[in-house]
């Protein structure tokens, strides 16, 4: 009597599955969200959302992070991160400064010079060290499955709802309003003058890193070109510079509403901007439209590259750092009109002020967070 | 079963994602995507005042 034997088949681990059954979970969110989007906000709601996923996959597989570049800067004197950064801001002021000159329909990012401003920067700082990413890195690491930022982002959220609260008292303390570097010059001086600035900042970086010996990885080089071009197409699709925050408040606006909190009280959520973004759905908000992408992007990519089921608790204690410095960026980065991406690489790259003084404090502020680090079981 | 963080990280997207479709069906339609500096008087998109502060 002959037996039928099964036919030998490869063994699909489990966490494989996993994986595959997690990438049809996001593409399923992506799609789904996709229609609604279309119905309402057509090409423009599908293209912004559609970049938010490629940024999320960019900065997912080259790790293109600000808080681990600085941290790396201020403890080791390992430059040449600070120096992509730059050439990452340089190559987008060349769009951003002088748009009209583009044929483009957008404006950078001029945010006040205020004294909330030198006091939020500050904070962020602190925070991005704790929490281990900063405004991008929270958002794709939380893409990828970490579970360091399953506990950041939340406090992120509540910190920016925070500041939006606290954000109109703390303009009262001080503020000379938006100033433009070089603002007085027609478009082509203004944009050479800001560009000799961040040229001159990026190749400083860069000639020290040669003078201690490093080198500028491709890999960083190329993901700062990439990201360039992303950035270029997000301020010409959008009409403003790429920027994250402002999502994250809206969303914790939202969420306090639902519990009954009267958002729509508060100062900042009359403030006819923000009151009419409070009002309508998250969907049609062009920052949360585009984190929601990097969030989806960076999970389909963890789920490709089998990412997302080799994540681990971090200690207790690191969960609290999380939270803390997910709170303190929150705060920080509605009192200072953005993060790194909003303030720092938009500011900047738009020619405003705010920007410089932004990096500088909020490097001022990683100092601190980097010397609090090893409380919290993190290492410097 | 464990509550390993890409559980955790799963159920929170999912919450998230009712959260904001339920949001989106009961919102006032918006026929373009915006941010602050076009919807109202911010001069950035993270909704800092530009001008005055003035409502609507």
């Amino acid at each position: 009597m002959s037996e039928t034997l099964p036919l030998p088949t490869a063994p699909v681990p489990a966490s494989r599955a996993f994986e595959i059954s997690s990438l049809i979970f996001f593409a399923l969110i992506a799609l789904s969200l996709s229609g609604l989007v279309f119905l309402d906000t057509g090409w423009r709601g599908i293209g912004l959302f559609g970049l938010g996923g490629i940024l999320g996959v960019a900065f997912l597989s080259f790790q293109y992070g600000f808080a681990s570049v600085w941290r790396q800067a201020l403890v080791h004197g390992e430059v040449m991160g600070l120096a992509a950064h730059f050439l990452l801001i340089g190559l987008c002021a060349i769009v951003f400064i002088p748009a009209s000159l583009w044929g483009l329909n957008a404006v950078g990012t001029i945010a006040p010079v205020s004294v909330s401003l030198f006091i939020g920067a500050f904070m962020f700082g602190i925070g991005m060290q704790l929490a281990n990413g900063c405004g991008s890195g929270v958002l794709f690491s939380f893409g990828g499955g970490s579970g360091r930022m399953v506990i950041a982002l939340p406090f992120f959220i509540l910190g920016s709802l925070l500041g939006s609260f606290l954000l109109p008292t703390a303009l009262e303390w001080g503020s000379a309003g938006p100033i433009a570097v070089a603002g007085a010059l027609a478009e082509l001086p203004q944009t050479a003058l800001n560009l000799a600035l961040i040229g001159g900042s990026g190749m400083g970086f860069y000639l020290l890193g040669r003078q201690r010996g490093q080198q500028l990885p491709a890999t960083l080089f190329m993901a700062s070109i990439i990201i360039a071009i992303l950035c270029w197409a997000v301020f010409a699709l959008s009409g403003h510079p790429w920027g994250v925050t402002f999502g994250f408040t809206l969303w914790g606006a939202k969420i306090a509403q639902d519990l009954g909190v009267p958002v729509e009280s508060f100062t900042f959520w009359q403030w006819s901007g923000p009151a009419r973004s409070l009002k309508h759905s998250l969907l049609s908000d062009t920052s949360s439209l585009m984190n929601i992408g990097m969030v989806l992007g960076a999970g389909m990519l963890a789920s490709i590259s089998g990412r997302l089921g080799g994540q681990d608790w971090p200690s207790g204690k690191q969960l609290i750092a999380a939270a803390l410095g997910g709170i303190l960026m929150g705060i920080g980065a509605r009192l200072s009109f953005g993060c790194n991406i909003g303030a720092f690489l938009g500011g900047i790259a738009s020619g405003s002020l705010h920007g410089w003084i932004w990096f500088v404090l909020a490097m001022a502020g990683s100092f601190i967070g980097i010397q609090l680090r090893p409380k919290f079981g993190l290492s410097r | 079963m464990t509550l390993t963080p890409k559980i955790i990280y799963m159920v929170i997207v999912l919450a998230g994602t009712i959260l904001l479709i339920g949001d989106h069906l009961t919102s006032p339609a918006l026929t373009a995507v915006g941010s602050p500096s076009e919807l109202g008087n911010a001069c950035a998109p993270c909704g800092a005042p530009c001008i005055d502060t003035d409502t609507n």
